[in-house]
């Protein structure tokens, strides 16, 4: 009798301590309300789909991807940093470019795309070609119209530099190399969530209200946008051809990765988040204002073998808006503007 | 009791806190064989960049190479007795992958460790990177994006890359590149192709002893000019096709890939 109650005992004892020394055995815990440098998932965005489980975040390797994201070393001759092009007044898009301008003055051929909520997503650039969130530096980096520099010449240079083995060391315990980089600059992104606009607030119900022209511009929006720029990200993340040319020699979008014929002239459906900021608009940056954008919606939508069913129903072209319609709806985007995200002193410039 | 019960916590704790460890690996008298990878042209040893162009492929056309590279991973030995090592993988690039090069003969030696003693007689390996790891983010060792083989605008590896001038190429500089990639099949997609291969070489009845005394060197070949010679449309013609990049459009030359490999000889060292 006595043994066995010993034993329960002991087995009760050996479950409780073994569950306290498997969590010992996992990083430091610390309370996600207090540390900024922790990924947290907003109520109303669907789930991050980053893989956080290889790459947590740390304060050390975030601020070593900062200090990456300013920094021109990623360029071939040392002029272009990821902030160029990429620039936190404007969600992280570019303010200035059509086609944003890279070594020696290079032009790209697409518009920068704003850089925010990036562990939401599960294809990045405009057709898609990227699938993690890791590798999206590698295009910038080796892209001849962008740094012009290779992924093995970056690392040599940052082994090079004092300043950067002390960061690599403090965040990772490493000589630098390309997975880490990669990595410092993923937990840079990854923190950029970007959901503390006034809609934020008023859907998730935290005393925001929005005026009445706003709701009707919401209510439009649901009824006439929302089937593509989808969900509070605002995107599907789906390819589709909105009618902005009849045919596409100059750029076929995500037919140049798939190389399917059905792909011809379809683009990613960017998020609207921030949008009031991020002009100008469109793979290749044609609208300066979204008017435009919504005149093109209305009335400007050109057809071709892939235009999106969405924009050709009935045999119609477009979305039919009147002028109030597109007044309100704009109002609407603007509720998405988020002031915080763009003042957030984490993601600015490191001052050293 | 009191003293009973503190012995057994203090005992767990001792347990769990060395659970934390990872990866003890219990040594079981451990020997070494080496897979030298050979790269040739028919009966002559590959040499990169040579002035002229002193190779011919199955068409007749002239070529030399300026570059060779691939992917060894996966890689098995199977002992007399049947029994298999299995050199281990770490799916993040660290261990088990082998990057070829054959502009750095360090490489082209594929040393594995830790095999139980035995007389092996066959090796698999897989030519190609299962890249569904690519989902998982950037990696290491042979994969690190920076041996420039990963595929930045349609992510993937490049396993396979061979890249030279013929005459009768029309590209720039009459060059020609064929990059091999291409880890699965997308329903629906063109460019999308599966050019992994899985190939088994057996010894030809030779055996590669593993002791305490010997460590043992297998000699496999690669011929270059079986590589390009193929069936149909895996026929390399450097007039016609000089270059191909899509994994569809590698589908037939990566069909050329497993016959291209063959076994030679063994030191016994």
């Amino acid at each position: 009798m006595r043994t066995g109650f010993t034993f329960m005992k002991a087995f009760y004892l050996w479950f409780v301590i073994s569950s306290a020394f498997c969590f010992s055995c996992s990083e430091e815990k610390v309370d996600s309300k207090v540390n900024p440098y922790t990924f947290r998932q907003p109520a109303n965005f669907p789930q991050a789909v980053y893989t956080f489980e290889n790459n947590p975040v740390s304060q050390k390797g975030f601020e070593l991807g900062r200090a990456l994201f300013y920094d021109p070393i990623l360029s071939a001759d040392s002029s272009i940093a990821c902030a160029n092009c990429h620039q936190q007044a404007v969600a992280f898009a570019d303010p200035v470019h059509r086609f944003s301008r890279g070594v020696m003055d290079r032009s790209g051929t697409r518009n920068a795309p704003a850089i925010q909520n990036m562990a939401f997503q599960r294809v990045f650039f405009w057709d898609g070609g990227v699938k993690h969130l890791d590798f999206v530096p590698i295009n910038a980096i080796t892209s001849d119209l962008e740094m012009a520099e290779k992924v093995a010449d970056v690392v040599e240079k940052l082994q090079r530099s004092p300043s950067y083995v002390n960061k690599f060391n403090e965040a990772y315990h490493e000589q630098p190399g390309s997975q880490k980089m990669l990595y410092a600059l993923s937990q840079f992104m990854n923190l950029m969530v970007s959901a503390n606009s006034r809609y934020d607030h008023y859907v998730r119900k935290e005393g925001e209200l929005l005026t009445s022209a706003e709701l009707k511009g919401s209510q439009l929006f649901t009824a006439k946008c929302s089937s593509c720029h989808a969900t509070d990200l605002f995107t599907d993340g789906s390819f589709r051809n909105n009618g902005l040319d009849p045919s596409f020699e100059k750029d076929n979008g995500r037919e140049r990765i798939t190389e399917l014929a059905e792909d011809r002239g379809k683009f990613k459906v960017p998020s609207l988040r921030n949008v009031e900021l991020t002009s100008p608009y469109m793979h290749d940056g044609r609208f300066k204002t979204l008017q435009q954008v919504l005149d093109h919606y209305a009335a400007g939508v050109n057809n071709s073998e892939t235009l999106d069913p969405s924009l050709k129903k009935d045999e119609v072209l477009g979305i039919p808006l009147t002028e109030e319609e597109k007044a309100n709806i704009i109002l609407f985007l603007k509720t998405l503007t988020d002031r915080d995200f763009i003042r957030d002193k984490r993601f600015s410039i490191p001052n050293e | 009791m009191k003293l009973t019960r503190a012995i057994l916590l203090f005992s767990l704790v001792f347990v769990f806190i060395s659970s934390c460890k990872k990866d003890e690996l219990v040594s079981v008298a451990p020997g070494t064989l080496t897979l030298h990878f050979d790269n040739i042209v028919g009966d002559a040893n590959l040499q990169l960049n040579t002035t002229n162009t002193p190779y011919t492929n199955a068409n007749g056309e002239a070529f030399k190479v300026t570059w060779l590279t691939y992917y060894i991973s996966n890689i098995k030995v199977k002992s007399a007795d049947g029994k298999v090592f299995a050199d281990p993988v770490k799916s993040d690039g660290s261990q088990g992958y082998y990057l070829i090069d054959e502009a750095d003969s360090e490489s082209q030696d594929v040393v594995l460790k830790n095999l139980p003693a035995g007389d092996y007689t066959e090796v698999t390996f897989t030519v190609g990177v299962d890249a569904s790891q690519v989902d998982q983010g950037a990696q290491v060792g042979a994969l690190d994006p920076a041996k420039g083989l990963f595929w930045s605008w349609n992510s993937g590896y490049i396993f396979f890359a061979i890249e030279g001038v013929s005459p009768v190429s029309t590209e720039t500089d009459h060059a020609f590149q064929y990059h091999v990639g291409g880890y699965k099949e997308v329903s629906g997609s063109a460019t999308a192709a599966n050019n992994i291969k899985t190939i088994t070489l057996s010894f030809d009845g030779n055996k590669a002893a593993v002791n305490a005394v010997h460590e043992p060197e297998v000699h496999l070949l690669l011929d270059v000019k079986k590589f390009f010679n193929g069936a149909g449309a895996a026929n390399v013609s450097f007039a016609t096709n000089a270059a191909r990049h899509s994994p569809a459009a590698c589908k037939d030359i990566a069909g050329n890939i497993p016959a291209a490999f063959t076994f030679d000889h063994i030191h016994a060292n």
